[in-house]
């Protein structure tokens, strides 16, 4: 039983996250060996690790660590197929944001 | 009598005597859910984590509850962290983002093929069906199923439900607009977004509001003039209190819906 949250964020939210974990889910646009671009409400610069697995085009869950210039040091990577609704994933980051007493500890 | 009027106090009055038959719960009952304690402890409830770590006892030695109503079967999702395998049970400690908890899968050791259900590989998300259970003050969900998600956006699903029920609880089913006056709103479906194609002039913000503030809105938008409505003109055509309305109208003030005129209690709606 551990009360930290991994807030679910998208592009916007990084600003208010720098220096904390969090969790984004997003479209992988662009590999650039050891970076990635992703698209989450956004475009998101992504510092993968050795043992990411990402395709472009398809969906991934990044749980990393926000840096100064909104770029993200991934920590765990988990590939989501290419079903994933982006809709619906950064509809549930606002409403998480909306009913913050469900979701993050202040 | 009097030996079944003793049996009575002795097992009632413990819990503080109301005498409006039945044995309910906590004290905050929500109406809806008056009937049945029975029913509502045992009905399945869509959490996140963080609802079951901030879960108290609704009175001291009580079921654990969740927004004032008592829970004790749960669904949950998550990643799962890390697993201990032991004789009697398997421990996994499950991650939604919001909290981890421990959720504790007994080993039927009745079964023939040696009860070694199927285990996860870490880092998969699984759905949860348990009873949550404080033992030694630390609480963990007991499951009595749990199974990997094959669809990502079951996980997605899963948060919007949690939040669904959470305010379904806290702030009255959609369209219901609090008790009293609105019992026939017009087309105010069970399910307020997306379905109304009479308002469809409706901002996609009003579903973030809550209902009373969906109810002024929509007043004001069939009665708008130049000045804007007053409170009390509001009031009056909703069936409000006058601080129902102020509260409504902070809310919709808050989503850039609407916007003070003459005073601080007029308003117009934002149009754009």
């Amino acid at each position: 039983m551990e009360a930290t949250a991994t807030p679910r964020v998208t592009a916007s939210y990084l600003s208010s996250y720098i220096g904390r974990n969090v969790i984004v889910v997003g479209k992988v646009i662009q590999l650039r060996g050891e970076e990635a671009t992703l698209d989450a409400d956004g475009s998101i610069n992504a510092h993968l690790n050795r043992d990411a697995h990402l395709s472009a085009g398809n969906g991934v869950q990044i749980i990393g660590k926000v840096n100064p210039d909104l770029s993200i040091k991934v920590l765990t990577s988990l590939d989501l197929g290419t079903g994933v609704d982006y809709n619906l994933a950064n509809t549930v980051v606002e409403i998480a944001h909306q009913q913050r007493p469900m979701f993050f500890y202040e | 009598m009097s030996a079944y009027g003793g049996y009575a106090k002795t097992s009632y009055g413990a819990q503080g005597g109301d005498d409006g038959g039945g044995f309910t719960m906590g004290g905050t009952q929500q109406g809806s859910q008056g009937g049945g304690s029975k029913f509502a402890d045992d009905s399945l409830r869509p959490v996140t984590i963080k609802q079951l770590i901030e879960s108290e006892e609704s009175y001291p030695g009580g079921p654990l509850a969740i927004d004032g109503v008592p829970v004790t079967q749960v669904t949950l999702i998550g990643q799962v962290r890390e697993i201990k395998e032991q004789t009697t049970n398997v421990t996994y400690r499950v991650d939604d983002g919001t909290g981890i908890v421990d959720v504790k899968k007994w080993i039927d050791a009745e079964r023939s093929d040696g009860g070694a259900n199927t285990t996860f590989q870490l880092d998969t998300y699984v759905r949860v069906f348990g009873r949550l259970t404080a033992f030694n003050g630390k609480k963990h969900v007991g499951a009595h199923f749990i199974r990997a998600i094959e669809d990502f956006n079951e996980v997605n699903y899963h948060l919007l439900d949690a939040t669904y029920v959470h305010l379904y609880l806290t702030k009255g089913a959609p369209g219901a607009g609090g008790g009293g006056g609105g019992g026939d709103a017009g087309g105010d479906g069970m399910f307020v977004d997306g379905s109304n194609g009479a308002h469809s002039a409706a901002p996609s913000r009003l579903n973030l509001c809550k209902p009373n503030a969906k109810r002024v809105f929509k007043f004001m938008q069939g009665a708008s003039d130049n000045d804007g409505c007053g409170a009390a003109a509001i009031a009056q055509g909703t069936g409000m209190s006058v601080t129902e309305v102020i509260q409504a109208a902070d809310d919709l003030l808050g989503q850039g819906l609407i916007y003070t005129t003459l005073d601080d209690e007029t308003w117009a709606v934002l149009d754009y």
